[in-house]
């Protein structure tokens, strides 16, 4: 088998195509890197120079502003200017499939003006490239990597027929399913060594450590090789039907197809008519409906003109509590908000649930558990997305409460409380991990395949296979 | 002769018990991915209907109001959806479906549905374009890769060359052998789409000559496939060789160079962050007159200019609210940054499409998929100019209750409150899509390329077949 040209030139193109995957992988990974940093060095820079300014201020070294508003220590200005990053980091393995992570925003600076219901977490790109999806190593594994096992193996049992081989071989006491497994086992293990070799070579040249990430990238390996598993018991399955090796290049074409291409597109279809998405447009009425009543009542805390511009509200010098006016906008914003928050948690709640139902729909396709797998070890399954928005929206109630009751206190902020501020770091670990169900989904399409082999095998074994052509 | 040929290369076929098979199951698809679209279509465009409608009626219904207060409540301009989207539904699902307009804020559009859809919907969905576009060529290459390759296999071609058939009537016939049965699918599916499309009513304006325009293209799309078909068929001695050279490029063409695009375009063209984008605008913002802050540089400039040209000495003595007008020149003001900052955005989109009409000479999927939802007014290009229109309302929507403030309300005097009269008098938000000729117009080079390739294969047939060595 290795001594004909075109498996080692198919070879050596795998091995391209896994580089060349593993690479995109890699510079997706390294522009949210890179954009991360980047605002965390702006957000440093403004802390740096914020705490100067307060410093100032307590050493009496600048005069302070007449208006107190201006006063760098105003707890006003702090939470505005010097808001934290809340960062959704890349993961060591997030190279290895884009999943949903072309679609949403990696941060967000949540202040504490602006309801957090509102933060937007879409990310700026061209709907075309969403559509046509990434060339990463999720897309090889799914699509491209069936074909090569088929390649390896459409004709395993009928090359030999044609050839004349068989007749050679069967003349000695051999049975023919055991032989035709352990065939079908020696060029597994062969193509299983060639694929993660390829894999670890390329995930190392594109900066893996493969010793750090050793449990996660044997989970991948497990993952694809059982897929790869599935393949080859499929030609094997096709194979024991006794026909040419065209007729089963053709077939396994047709099968593969099916279940890669036709299969998930059709489910998607079926999903969603069985379980509609919730309607945003439907919740959006709700949504300012709601809003339109909150407001008429927030009115009466502070007039609408002032709420849509805080910064206006007259900020009286002689009060006492120089937060007055953004307490007040609080308050008649709170109104509002619990006014909304039942419609936007439905609305959640009912999404949360359609996606549930979809989520078990994958079962009908071993692709579909390939990508959700693969997704949740690269950290950028729609779980992942959704957790972090979830976290983005505690943090920014975390930071609003640090400062409200020091403001209904009328403090002013030290340089030394600093060290305080609420911090944050994203974390998956609430995450439902189903990578175990996953992968028990993949033996299972296994099993199911050796058994209609060992059916078919019965059936044609003493009449078809043999026969001379 | 040609038609002889034609025949028996169609009889051969259609007795072919796999091809019935995989014909049926297409057409199939074809059928219930349609009837699926359909029903998706018209719930989407119901929910549509009624958003606008409520839109509208909260925007009249808002009682008695402060007119700038009516501007930051503003109102929701919805993206329409197009009969012929029925067929490729493009770009719409990664693009969102309602732009917010409101005062000083250029938003983006919200509620893609992408987002709100798990990962299984990447796998693309089994819309009308999907087979059209995907899966017919594979059918193309099924019906033909063995066109000359079973000639040669069975020794045929020695006894029709020693007929003295010439070599392009028997490319032609085989060329009709392998065509007609897809215009047998397609046709009948022209005429189902015809006849849904025509029976929604009420649901945008459907155009019979657009829907034969994009079954056009994907005929020339076909011819494309059926020469580099047949190009290979001829080419090569063995059947099993065509299948899986043919394959490879069928790969090549429509799953990997798409993405493989994406990735150089990418590369060279990347968006920036939207965090960053905003951040921008903040920072312009900042610089620039911002229509509230009485203290900032450029309004008091304004401020010096105006009472000059009025000839008074103080703003209450304008004969108009001054707070309207600083409020206008401002929202002009950002209006403008915003512009500044879009049209980087759609200077990278520009750059972006140059990558794919690039890569488009190296697979004759991208230009007829460009193609196809350009025509069914569902690519990014349609997106782009709905929402530019939509700015277009909101700044006319904004200086209208700006010019209220202004014009009939006293400096000072934030308890002014204008009624529906003054909200009635803001016309409704109508849009209308570009012209099927300027649709045409913008995607010349994707036609031009699909062209290309269309005689380039027929040439490289030509000579392919010419060459055809007897084995």
């Amino acid at each position: 088998m290795i001594r004909e040209k075109w498996v080692l030139i198919l070879l050596v193109l795998f091995f391209s195509i896994t580089l060349f995957a593993v690479r995109n992988g890699r510079e997706k990974v390294n522009d949210r890197i890179t954009s991360i940093e980047k605002e965390q060095q702006k957000s440093n820079l403004s802390e740096t120079l914020v705490k100067a300014e307060i410093d100032s201020a307590e050493q009496k070294l600048k005069p302070l502003p007449k208006e107190s508003w201006a006063d760098p220590r105003s707890l006003i200005n702090v939470a505005w200017d010097a808001p934290r990053v809340v960062a959704m980091d890349a993961q060591p393995l997030t190279l290895i499939s884009t999943g949903q992570s072309d679609l949403f925003t990696h941060y967000a600076k949540p202040k504490i003006y602006g309801e957090s219901y509102t933060l937007g977490f879409s990310e700026l790109s061209n709907p075309v490239q969403l559509l046509f999806g990434s060339f990463d190593l999720a897309f090889v594994c799914i699509y491209l990597l069936p074909l090569l096992v088929l390649a390896f193996s459409y004709n395993i049992l009928s090359s030999d027929k044609e050839s004349g081989v068989m007749k050679l071989t069967f003349s000695q006491p051999v049975s023919i399913f055991s032989w035709l497994l352990s065939k079908l086992f020696l060029r597994f293990i062969i193509l299983s060594g060639i694929v993660i070799l390829s894999i670890l070579v390329a995930v190392t040249i594109y900066g893996v450590d493969i010793f750090q990430n050793a449990s996660g990238l044997l989970k991948v390996f497990a993952l694809v090789l059982l897929y790869m598993l599935f393949w080859f018991t499929l030609s094997f399955l096709i194979n024991l039907f006794g026909k040419s090796s065209g007729n089963n290049a053709v077939a396994l074409v047709a099968i593969w197809l099916a279940i890669v291409l036709l299969v998930p597109s059709i489910i998607s279809q079926v999903s969603n008519s069985l379980y509609p998405v919730p309607s945003r447009i439907n919740m959006l009425h709700q949504y300012r409906v709601a809003s339109d009543e909150a407001n008429k009542r927030a009115d009466e805390i502070l007039k609408s003109y002032y709420r849509e511009h805080p910064e206006l509200a007259p900020k009286d010098t002689t009060q006492e509590n120089r937060y007055a006016w953004i307490l007040s906008y609080f308050a008649s914003a709170d109104i509002v908000n619990q006014s909304v928050k039942p419609i936007l948690d439905n609305y959640d709640a009912a999404l949360a649930k359609q996606q549930a139902s979809v989520n078990n729909l994958r079962w009908l396709s071993p692709a579909i558990l390939v990508q959700n797998s693969l997704n949740e070890i690269a950290g950028t399954s729609t779980a992942h997305y959704t957790a972090f928005r979830e976290q983005v929206v505690d943090f920014s109630f975390v930071w609003k409460d640090y400062f409200k009751p020091r403001m209904f206190a009328n403090e002013l902020m030290k340089a030394s409380e600093f060290k305080d501020l609420p911090t944050y770091t994203y974390s998956d670990a609430d995450i439902k991990k189903n990578y175990a169900a996953d992968l028990s989904g993949i033996i299972f399409f296994v099993g199911i395949s050796l058994t209609a082999s060992w059916f078919v095998y019965q059936r044609y074994a003493t009449a078809g296979i043999l026969q001379a052509d | 002769m040609i038609l002889k040929i034609a025949f028996k290369e169609l009889k051969e076929i259609v007795r072919d018990g796999r091809f019935r098979i995989t014909a049926l199951i297409v057409l199939l698809l074809l059928v219930a991915a349609l009837f699926v679209s359909k029903g998706y279509y018209q719930s989407v465009n119901a929910q549509h209907n009624e958003a606008k409608v409520n839109a509208r009626s909260e925007w009249t219904g808002q009682g008695k109001k402060n007119p700038h207060s009516a501007a930051h409540y503003g109102t929701y301009a919805f993206k329409p959806k197009y009969p012929l989207t029925l067929i490729d539904n493009g770009v719409d699902k990664y693009s969102g479906v309602s732009i917010y307009l409101e005062a000083h804020k250029r938003n983006e559009a919200q509620y893609m549905a992408a987002q709100d859809q798990t990962a299984l919907s990447r796998f693309g969905d089994l819309s009308p374009d999907f087979v059209l576009i995907f899966i017919i060529p594979l059918l193309i290459i099924l019906i033909g890769f063995n066109s000359f390759t079973r000639e040669q296999e069975s020794g045929t071609l020695r006894l029709l060359k020693s007929q003295g058939v010439p070599n392009w009537k028997l490319a032609m016939g085989k060329w009709f052998g392998v065509f007609i049965p897809v215009l047998l699918i397609i046709v009948p599916v022209y005429i189902l789409a015809a006849i849904f499309l025509s029976g929604i009513k009420d649901y945008g304006e459907f155009s019979l000559g657009a829907l034969t325009i994009l079954f056009g293209v994907y005929l020339v799309y076909y011819a494309v496939f059926t020469n580099i078909t047949l190009v290979i068929s001829s080419l090569v001695k063995k059947s099993n060789v065509s299948f899986v050279i043919l394959l490879g490029l069928w790969i090549l063409s429509c799953l990997a160079m798409p993405k493989i695009s994406t990735a150089i375009a990418d590369s060279l063209y990347p968006y920036p962050t939207q965090v960053e984008f905003e951040e921008q605008i903040t920072e312009d913002k900042k610089k620039g007159l911002d229509g509230h802050n009485p203290w900032n540089e450029e309004s008091k400039k304004l401020e010096q200019e105006t009472l000059k040209k009025y000839g008074v000495d103080s703003v209450q003595q304008l004969p108009f609210n001054w707070n309207g007008f600083l409020m206008q020149e401002g929202e002009k003001h950002t209006a403008d940054i915003y512009f500044k900052h879009y049209q980087l955005l759609k200077d990278t989109y520009v750059n972006q499409s140059k990558v794919y009409r690039a890569t488009a000479a190296l697979s004759p999927f991208l230009p007829t998929r460009f193609l196809s939802m350009a025509i069914s007014r569902s690519d990014y290009h349609a997106h782009w100019d709905f929402a530019n229109a939509a700015e277009k309302y909101r700044i006319q929507l904004v200086g209208k209750m700006n010019g209220a403030l202004m014009n009939n309300s006293k400096y000072g005097d934030w308890d002014y409150m204008e009624d529906e009269t003054l909200w009635n008098s803001v016309e409704d938000f109508s849009y209308e899509p570009p012209t099927y000729a300027s649709v045409i117009g913008t995607n010349s080079s994707n036609l031009a390329t699909l062209f290309g390739w269309l005689v380039l294969s027929a040439l490289v047939l030509y000579a392919a077949v010419n060459k055809i060595k007897i084995a």
